[in-house]
């Protein structure tokens, strides 16, 4: 393909999934009800507990990251669940597509997303609990960003292959894998505290180095030699395991027919 | 030298195919046993059969969206497994039950396979209203999917399928459902679409007489086999079914015509006795002298060959 069909194929994914996002009627809940229930949620309890602005960021910070990952992980999600839930997965896999464009074009939605709650979460925490996203600086806030949106990526593109596997009966792995991520990425506390088995799971998945970097801004000492490169290099072997893993569960519908009976 | 399969649109061979499902115990449905099929560029070609003879399989596969299990496929020269990427910008297909993005407008939907297909910008544009004026969609450019009638949806499929002006173009029912004034509109742009365009159509149906308008040639399958292929003239010579002599009669009931040498079976029917017969040609002098010394008037004749829904029933059975 060339470079122009690549970058069409990929628009094409971007403007429908930013279409259906502006007519889905959970958006609002998605993108503004649930993160902001979650941030003054946990936020009054930090002030309940009196934890010192300090831990207070440590907590807020998790919780942002649950909000941008999630919301970014669904979008990347979409790319085949919108398909499945309006039965025309065949449609779109016997155009000149590949799975490639469907996760880029989704997942760049995702990212606008994600950076949109972001920033409205942050705002809410300035003004409710004086939590200052900007204290680690510009390229840390970048840094973490990009590790939430590489995590989300995975996910989604696991979600992804796991639906084209087994049809609808995984949807709900839509909803649930990215909080078993965050549960065990230390979303509200440091790794060291898991029971060891866990940790050395949790020293697996990329957000945990993500999380320990942007946290380390705020007075907590980095858990990990290097995180952010780690983090990456980690995102780098999952992203690439993902992609692999929803191509081989393309190829395996057409083998079973699942594609057909997602479709019509 | 111009090589024979170079023109053929479609050179399928020994196509199996087998759906395995359940757990622990695995069911085996043979879906496919061993078709053999050549369709000629530039036909209209139709796949007839029962529910669950196999059709949909078999045009799945053509259109890369099912891999074979066993035998070779060929189509518009590539093959449907190693050159699928290929193969998928030159054809495309639309379904009689089609099912799109619900909440994206008609308009919407066209562009979004336009990109796909490697359009954009004025050239998309003109693309979109050039399809939505051909399946005369112009009022409900900005409607919601989900809130299209049956028939628009199937205009949408068929207008989503021309999109990339394809070379091949796979319809599965494309006329189920439909209002007959909306599905003789349909007839008549799949028949302009091959003059027009030289397209090769490859079409299923359950609907015998849009077979015998459009189809070229068709192929009878039934439980995974192709059991007849032909033009229907052909196939209604060789299944032998007879030819039918409709006459309206004066008294309408003559019991003997049933028994009368040659006749196959008699039937009434809107006040005709309808018969069929060997040979027409042969059997209606002698009916016509035998029903005059009887004294029966014979007010109308019609001879007719017999309908490509009778073969079809003859080879379901």
């Amino acid at each position: 393909m060339s470079w122009r069909a690549e970058l069409l194929a990929v628009e094409a994914v971007l403007v429908r999934n930013a279409l259906m996002a502006s007519r889905n009627v959970f958006f609002f809940f998605e993108l503004l009800f649930w993160p902001i229930v979650g941030v003054l949620s946990i936020g009054l309890m930090t002030r309940f507990l009196r934890l010192t602005p300090e831990q207070a960021s440590f907590v807020l910070v998790g919780t942002i990251a649950l909000s941008v990952v999630n919301v970014c992980q669904l979008e990347v999600a979409y790319a085949v669940l919108l398909d499945v839930w309006s039965k025309s997965m065949k449609h779109q896999f016997m155009a000149p597509i590949g799975i490639r464009h469907l996760t880029l074009g989704s997942w760049l939605v995702g990212m606008v997303r994600g950076t949109a709650i972001f920033a409205l979460l942050a705002l809410l925490g300035w003004w409710a609990f004086g939590f200052d996203v900007l204290r680690p600086g510009w390229l840390a806030l970048a840094a973490f960003l990009l590790g939430c949106f590489l995590n989300a990526w995975v996910v989604g593109v696991g979600v992804c292959a796991l639906i084209t596997l087994f049809g609808n009966r995984a949807e709900a792995f839509a909803w649930a894998s990215v909080n078993l991520v965050l549960v065990l990425a230390g979303i509200y506390y440091p790794v060291s505290v898991l029971p060891e088995p866990v940790a050395a799971v949790a020293r697996a998945i990329p957000l945990t180095y993500f999380l320990d970097a942007y946290r380390a801004h705020y007075g907590f000492a980095s858990e990990f030699a290097a995180p952010v490169a780690t983090g990456l290099a980690l995102s780098a072997l999952y992203a690439a395991l993902a992609h692999w893993a929803f191509l081989a569960a393309v190829g395996r519908a057409r083998r079973t027919g699942l594609l057909l009976k997602m479709s019509e | 030298m111009v090589s024979f399969t170079g023109m053929l649109a479609i050179d399928a061979r020994d196509v199996v195919k087998t759906f395995r499902s359940g757990w622990p115990r695995r069911r085996e449905t043979p879906a496919l046993r061993g078709v053999s099929l050549a369709v000629p560029r530039g036909a209209i070609f139709g796949l007839l059969g029962p529910n669950g003879a196999g059709k949909t399989t078999f045009l799945s596969i053509l259109a890369t969206l099912l891999v074979p299990d066993g035998g070779s496929v060929r189509v518009l020269g590539h093959d449907v497994v190693r050159e699928a990427g290929a193969l998928r910008r030159r054809l495309n297909m639309a379904s009689g039950r089609p099912s799109f993005l619900w909440s994206l407008r008609v308009g919407e939907i066209l562009a979004f396979y336009g990109r796909l297909y490697g359009l954009a910008g004025a050239p998309l544009g003109r693309r979109v209203d050039e399809l939505i004026e051909l399946c005369e969609l112009g009022p409900h450019r900005r409607v919601p999917y989900s809130e299209l009638s049956t028939g628009l949806k199937q205009r949408v499929a068929l207008a989503k399928s021309l999109v990339n002006d394809p070379e091949l173009l796979f319809l599965d029912e494309p006329t189920l459902g439909l209002d007959p004034d909306v599905s003789v509109r349909v007839r008549r742009h799949i028949a302009e679409l091959r003059r027009d365009r030289a397209m090769t159509i490859v079409l299923t149906t359950h609907y015998m007489r849009e077979a015998e308008e459009l189809c070229d040639e068709v192929a009878f399958i039934k439980e995974g086999r192709i059991l007849a292929r032909g033009t229907c003239a052909e196939l209604k010579r060789r299944i032998r079914l007879g030819d039918v002599i409709a006459l309206r009669l004066d008294p309408p009931a003559v019991g003997w015509l049933a028994e009368a040498p040659g006749v196959l079976r008699c039937a009434a029917a809107d006040g005709w006795t309808v018969c069929t017969v060997d040979e027409a040609e042969k059997r209606l002098p002698e009916l016509l002298r035998a029903l005059h010394v009887d004294g029966v008037v014979v007010r109308n004749v019609q001879v007719r060959e017999p309908e490509l829904e009778e073969v079809f029933v003859e080879l379901a059975r």
